[in-house]
């Protein structure tokens, strides 16, 4: 299971060393905490290093390139006219024309977040959102939403990846990232996530199943018991972390003595709060 | 004659920022410094259940969340009186603790690295956009090699921040009343032996590399100087074992340390604010402040003053510059075709302006926001 990601991407290494061709990819990082590029920083099957030499040539990241300023937007205008893959980490604010958020001032004009993602948007062989803001608008568009943020979806006419997460985890994008250079769009479900890593609840897996199916509820966190009662949003919410686990597949929420908070749903947080219910 | 550098974006930091510098014979003369993004997560949090507060804050910063879970809960203990036990405040330290060393192991190999080394072998890190790279050939590639090496090490630094605390970025388990963790024999061997391989990495591999860096660009101590005044809130300082106790709170004003009175935090911030719960903590990149209101059950009003606010504030109402400005003013562009000094400068400070949450009004044009960073 926790192989899924690994397998997919020692296939893509493969076959990017065939073609002796990566596919160019930008990560632009727009309305949100830049939480999934941390993320990604974490991946361990493949690690960082080698996704960015083996797997895509990332050309543009704010967090992670090495040039800055209008050299820097340079490398994003020039991959536009190539084949590439957008991902995008983060809601997109559209208050006041997008000036809520602002990722660049190339030669004087200002680049909105919304500019970019239409920009690249329009232009990319695959969109994938990063993360629960770019899926659904998430935190960044938690009510009464100032930024007016949207997700990635609703401000382009094209298909978009689904990748929910808050943050997204590094298996889930490099898998999809992997499928992407070697076999193309994963299966996906009516929402557009990829079902290889959002086809179950966290209920139908969760390593506390047992009490929930036998009635022993958990009061309080540190409690034995299944946590549904404080407010684990385990049974609505489709994500593979039971199995899966987080950073060196040590931990999980749950695995944590804490209720799940749908961090991966559409209409995270308004819709999944109160988190916890004493 | 004059000219106006613009940097946008200042890429290697969290979150957007941009710098206007004004060059006058090779010297800067004028900074501007703006904040480029405001989601308002003090006006989300209004009318939410105050406990959510801790994992609703957290999501201010992918890279500092657990400092907004710790000042959360402070904020929340503070105002519910709950005291916690030493143990459980031993273990959100550690988990804090992890959380700094990611910071500044990222800080200071990815974020910062790539201005004074070569880094060759990632296309997107190497491109070569000044050439103020000073190193031989060997020292080059060996710092190169550790760049690598600290991606690992700053992953593993979240993998021990994940033991305790389920996952991270984002991660669970700090909380009202102290941690949710059960701590058993193989967590505990776990995260020690997470510390050992970091410490083991610090302490001979990175330090050298900082006296590599030192040595090649020594011009920089005495680059980008800014106010002889520093502050702290504290932290790791609640144990009355010496030993461990890392900072109490304090100031310190040309050379000379002082106990910190918050009484005397500017009354802008703090008027509004007197008698409100509190929570005051240093994290990575400096002092946090989270201030709550609850009433009726619910939040009524909150607060944040985060680090880089106070690093990254435009000039005030009396035109002082802010820090990050006074440490740009009057620095020496060597070639303005290249002016690779700013971003070195502004990365000194580690911004995190994705953190900068705070609005202070709009000035006439309703199309301007003016966002204090």
């Amino acid at each position: 299971m926790i192989n899924t990601a690994k397998r997919f991407a020692e296939d893509a290494v493969i076959m990017v060393k065939k073609k002796n061709e990566k596919m160019n990819a930008i990560w632009l990082e727009v309305t949100g905490c830049s939480g999934n590029i941390i993320s990604l920083l974490n991946s361990e099957n493949p690690g960082l290093y080698n996704i960015l030499t083996d797997m895509v040539n990332l050309t543009f990241n704010n967090t992670i390139m090495g040039a800055e300023g209008d050299f820097a937007f340079e490398k994003f205008l020039e991959t536009l006219d190539t084949e590439f893959i957008l991902l995008v980490d983060g809601a997109v604010s559209t208050k006041e024309n997008g000036n809520y958020n602002i990722v660049a001032n190339y030669k004087g004009k200002k680049i909105t977040a919304l500019d970019a993602v239409q920009m690249a948007g329009g232009k990319a062989k695959y969109v994938v959102a990063v993360g629960t803001c770019a899926s659904y608008g998430g935190i960044s568009a938690a009510k009464p939403n100032p930024s007016e943020s949207k997700s990635v979806k609703e401000v382009l006419n094209c298909p978009v990846i689904k990748l929910p997460g808050c943050p997204c985890h590094p298996d889930w994008v490099v898998g999809t990232l992997a499928h992407l250079v070697s076999y193309g769009v994963p299966e996906l479900d009516d929402e557009g996530r990829p079902i290889l890593f959002y086809g179950v609840t966290i209920h139908d897996t969760c390593t506390r199943r047992g009490f929930f199916d036998k009635g022993i509820f958990a009061q309080k966190f540190g409690d034995e018991g299944c946590m549904i009662k404080i407010g684990c949003r385990g049974p609505v919410t489709k994500t593979d972390c039971p199995r899966r686990k987080w950073n060196g597949y040590v931990n999980w929420p749950i695995g944590d003595n804490t209720t799940c908070i749908g961090c991966a749903q559409p209409h995270f947080p308004d819709d999944m709060e109160p988190f916890v219910r004493y | 004659m004059s000219k106006t550098i613009t940097i946008d974006p200042v890429t290697r930091i969290s979150g957007f920022l941009e710098i206007k510098a004004k060059v006058k014979k090779d010297k800067i003369v004028k900074v501007n410094a703006s904040g480029l993004l405001f989601r308002g997560f003090e006006k989300m949090l209004k009318g939410r259940s105050p406990l959510d507060a801790v994992y609703f804050t957290e999501r201010i910063c992918g890279i500092c969340s657990t400092a907004h879970a710790m000042a959360a809960t402070l904020a929340l203990e503070d105002a519910m009186k709950i005291s916690v036990s030493l143990n459980d405040s031993y273990i959100r330290d550690v988990m804090h603790g992890f959380e700094f060393v990611q910071n500044h192991l990222r800080h200071f190999y990815l974020l910062s690295m790539p201005s004074y080394v070569k880094i060759s072998s990632i296309n997107l890190v190497g491109e070569e956009q000044y050439r103020d790279y000073r190193l031989p050939e060997k020292l080059n590639k060996k710092i190169e090699e550790h760049y690598i090496k600290s991606i690992e090490l700053s992953r593993l630094a979240h993998e021990g921040l994940a033991t305790l605390g389920g996952k991270a970025p984002h991660s669970h388990g700090i909380f009202v009343g102290g941690v949710t963790v059960n701590i058993d024999a193989y967590k505990l061997e776990k995260v020690k032996s997470i510390i050992k391989n970091i410490k083991s990495f610090v302490s001979t591999i990175m330090r050298e590399d900082v006296e590599i860096i030192s040595k090649y660009y020594s011009d920089y101590f005495k680059k980008g100087k800014s106010y002889p005044n520093f502050m702290t809130f504290g932290i790791f300082d609640k144990y009355e074992d010496p030993d461990i106790t890392y900072v109490k709170p304090g100031i310190m004003k040309d050379k000379i340390k002082y106990p910190l009175d918050s009484n005397k935090i500017t009354e802008q911030i703090h008027y509004a604010w007197y008698k409100r719960d509190e929570a005051s903590v240093d994290t990575t990149r400096g002092a946090l402040g989270h201030w709550i209101l609850i009433e009726n059950k619910v939040i009524n009003h909150y607060n944040i003053i985060t680090p880089t606010v106070w690093n990254l504030s435009p000039k005030d109402e009396s035109n002082i510059p802010g820090t990050i400005e006074r440490a740009l003013l009057g620095t020496e562009i060597n070639n303005i075709k290249e002016p690779v000094e700013i971003g070195r400068i502004i990365r000194s400070f580690d911004p995190c302006v994705s953190c900068a949450t705070h609005l202070i009004g709009s000035k006439g044009n309703p199309s301007v926001i003016e966002i204090l960073v």
